[in-house]
């Protein structure tokens, strides 16, 4: 006996230990239950990359996490899945849009100097821009306008002909039935490749940059985004504007790709370039648009190209919805399979009952020492669990009853039960963790999360059946009173001789 | 071996003298869900065994609370479907902005919560898309609403990882029995995995075609639960096969499944039902999310249970060389 008193002074303090933890590490609910936001951005391959390795992963990784930093959102969390994606949690965060304009683009800054040769081509496609933008943004200005309280703009407008003129000269096919919205967004994005492609390859870079900033535009109601290169950046800069000085010919500045600024530098700077080392960006940025650049600027760009695949915003009332029914079904789903134990098991059944709690104490223990995030899935996967782990007892107390049944006494009916179970129990446990294991290995975020939760299931309640309630039975057998075949078995199925 | 009647009782009850109603019920069974996975995959409108929900074929799914309370003014889908269809939406640099003529919407419990299902949109244009709902359907409550975008190509490899992990599951279960019991055993726990997820699956074509319920990765999670629970019952019943055959070797292989079937049949419904309490919990109180997922376990389970008990055993002498 001392030998049972020593496992279920083990038992107790463990479920003391868990106790405590759960007290002092709180478990961390997922989003689904708390409400936010979470992206999943996945890392594609370029250039001479054909698949993405672990270290271009986390330098990608290092990139994003300056670049939320300078978001300044609260408690978000970022973290590797898989081979080649990231997932961001964003708690509490019910619009997910500028996370998503600020993480998903590569933000490769590029200052070129345009080909000799190509002013008349620039002169137009230069107009063409200006024209496109003024009439796409007036909605804008004017709204500004009336804020402001200064009188209305008049209003801009583009001829049809003249749209339509433009669009078959830069060769644009539009698609049938679009809006005159629609065609001088294909023209505008058409143009500004027109004029990356009059620019000499980059020289300089956003790599050079030490840091970058924002200010009000002096002239105008924009934003312009500034920037310190470093020495050798300033160099660079010094250089290139050097090159094209007083010549008429334009230094673009290029963002993935996309010409956001031409700049004229003036005959001034001939004999030396701008020097100093700083520059400013002014492409007509509102106030947003010049701190989201600025941020992704000051994180530097991204080695590789990302791509938005997953977002899923849930409102906290719903995630609230969601603790309140899931809880509820556990809770009950417990409290049913309790009852239908007492009932059919007697005595056993109520320390299969015991077992239970200490196996669900134990369950929530272990996903706050993890941690495990508990999302809905996971939720679903303990509740299952609740239901497998029951299958253990009754496999056991089923061979035990049997043993009454062919006229064995109590204790051996006891012992020899737990060992004739234990190997289908073994089994069953086994295969289920195969399985997790392919669900871990193989699955997505969704179904690892059921899987991590499943197999901890199965685990506890490997050692909650085996040992706790063993023991617990044992201890119980130690006191006489309670050594009654009855309180197995109704007495009709024992043997005579036994009851 | 000295006395056999004490050891093994005579059973009360004989599988194998039903066995051939139990092939015929699963045989039908499994024709049945066969059918509905070929109607499902030969359907226009699905074009696949089972009409796939927003994980497998991307896009974006709004759900949104009116602020309206119990004074919700009528409204229908159409009301909100012209206006989003006809929605300009802010373009992202380099892609065209999606096209919303095939939104399509539910209004649900009585016009106060809607749902919109759209092509896969960015953030910022599921905002926008919020924001016209918002000018026909009055006020909204921001916190209960959620927004799930897939994009395409993780449906892609969520259906392959789900499908992968349940073909790598299957054949490790496989390998482990083969290595625990023998070939045979392994053979038949893996046809009557198949049969209960076979079973499942057409499940869910019928509830796919008939009442256009899409199955999700929670749907997949269901399958691989059910495959796993499928052979730990299966497993218990050649148990106790194997823990008899030295007790029973003088009785013909039909004979010996019967004890032991008789001998494990009160456990087996009983772990069920164990199993299937807390399932029904979940069903009732588990809330929409976890509704089809908790109806996908309770039919696994309970045709898991139903293999065990009448098709495993009942197929075990005709492949057996004694």
């Amino acid at each position: 006996m001392a030998r049972q008193q020593g496992w279920f002074a083990l038992i107790l303090a463990l479920a003391i230990a868990a106790g405590a933890l759960l007290v002092s590490f709180p478990l961390q609910l997922g989003l689904d239950l708390r409400g936010g936001s979470q992206l999943t951005l996945q890392v594609l391959p370029a250039g001479s990359i054909r698949s993405v390795q672990k270290e271009q992963l986390e330098a990608v990784k290092d990139v994003l996490e300056r670049r939320i930093n300078g978001l300044g959102v609260a408690e978000s969390t970022l973290q590797t899945v898989g081979d080649d994606q990231l997932v961001l949690q964003l708690p509490g965060e019910q619009d997910p849009s500028r996370a998503a304009k600020v993480l998903g683009t590569t933000a490769l800054l590029e200052f070129r100097a345009q080909r000799p040769g190509t002013e008349q081509e620039m002169t137009g496609l230069l107009k063409l821009k200006r024209q496109a933008q003024a009439v796409l943004n007036q909605s804008q200005v004017k709204a500004a306008a009336i804020a402001n309280g200064q009188p209305v703009p008049p209003a801009v407008s583009i001829k049809a002909e003249e749209l339509a003129e433009a669009l078959t000269q830069l060769g644009i096919s539009v698609p049938p039935g679009s809006s005159e919205t629609e065609q001088l967004g294909l023209l505008l994005s058409t143009v500004n490749t027109k004029i990356v492609a009059l620019y000499d390859p980059a020289e300089l870079t956003g790599k050079d940059l030490t840091s970058a900033g924002r200010q009000q535009q002096q002239t105008g109601t924009g934003w312009e985004v500034t920037l310190a290169f470093n020495s050798e950046g300033g160099k660079k800069f010094a250089e290139l504007t050097k090159g094209i000085a007083g010549t008429g010919r334009l230094l673009g500045i290029v963002l993935d790709g996309r010409s956001i600024s031409e700049a004229t530098v003036g005959p001034e700077f001939k004999p030396a370039g701008i020097s100093g080392g700083a520059a400013s960006i002014t492409g007509n940025f509102t106030a947003d648009e010049a701190r989201d650049l600025e941020v992704q600027l000051r994180g530097g760009s991204l080695p590789l190209p990302v791509k938005l695949i997953e977002v899923r915003t849930v409102g906290p009332s719903l995630g609230a919805e969601n603790i309140r029914s899931s809880l509820i079904a556990a809770l009950s789903g417990l409290a049913l399979v309790a009852v239908f134990m007492v009932v059919v098991y007697r005595l056993p059944g109520v320390v299969s009952v015991l077992a239970l709690s200490l196996y669900s104490l134990f369950n929530l223990a272990v996903y706050a020492l993890i941690p495990v995030t508990l999302s809905l899935p996971g939720i679903a996967g303990f509740i299952l669990s609740i239901g497998m782990a029951v299958d253990a007892n009754v496999l056991i107390f089923e061979r035990v009853k049997e043993e009454l049944r062919s006229g064995n006494t109590l204790i051996r009916s006891i012992d020899t039960g737990f060992s004739l179970a234990f190997s289908s129990i073994l089994d069953g446990h086994v295969t289920g963790l195969i399985s997790c294991a392919a669900l871990f290995a193989l699955g997505t975020g969704l179904v690892k999360g059921f899987a991590v939760t499943l197999a901890i299931g199965l685990l506890l309640s490997l050692f909650t059946a085996l040992t706790c309630t063993r023991t617990l039975l044992r201890l119980l057998m130690s006191y006489p009173g309670l050594r009654r075949s009855t309180y197995f078995v109704p007495a009709a199925q024992l043997p005579a001789s036994a009851s | 071996m000295s006395s056999t009647p004490s050891i093994a009782p005579a059973p009360r009850f004989r599988i194998s003298r039903h066995r051939i109603l139990a092939w015929w019920g699963s045989g039908l069974a499994c024709l049945l869900s066969l059918i509905g996975l070929l109607m499902c995959w030969f359907n226009p409108a699905i074009g696949a065994p089972l009409r796939p929900g927003l994980d497998f074929t991307g896009g974006t799914q709004i759900q949104l609370e009116r602020a309206c309370g119990v004074s919700c003014s009528a409204l229908s889908s159409a009301q909100i479907q012209q206006p989003v269809a006809r929605l300009q939406l802010p373009a992202e640099p380099g892609t065209p902005a999606p096209n919303l003529a095939s939104a399509a919407v539910q209004v649900l419990d009585q016009g106060r919560s809607l749902v919109l299902r759209l092509p896969a949109v960015n953030p910022e244009q599921a905002a926008a898309v919020v924001a016209a709902v918002r000018e026909v359907a009055g006020p909204l409550n921001a916190s209960g609403t959620a927004v799930d975008t897939i994009g395409p190509t993780l449906g892609d490899q969520l259906l392959k990882g789900s499908l992968l992990s349940l073909l790598v599951s299957f054949a490790a279960i496989a390998l482990y029995i083969t290595f625990r019991y023998d070939r045979i055993f392994a053979g038949l726990a893996l046809l009557c995995l198949a049969h209960d997820v076979l079973i499942t699956c057409g499940v869910f074509a019928w509830l796919g075609l008939l009442s256009g319920i899409e199955v999700d990765s929670l749907f997949a999670v269901s399958l691989i639960t059910v495959a796993g629970y499928s052979v730990t019952d299966t497993v218990v019943v050649f148990d106790r096969i194997r823990e008899q055959k030295t007790l029973l070797a003088g009785l013909p292989m039909s004979e010996q499944v019967d004890v032991a079937v008789d001998a494990t049949l009160t456990r087996s419904l009983y772990t069920s039902l164990t199993t299937l309490l807390p399932l029904v919990a979940l069903i009732f109180f588990g809330g929409s999310t976890l509704f089809w997922f908790a109806v996908a376990l309770t039919v696994g389970i309970a045709v898991g249970s139903w293999s065990s008990i009448g098709i495993a055993p009942t197929l075990l002498p005709l492949f057996s060389r004694r």
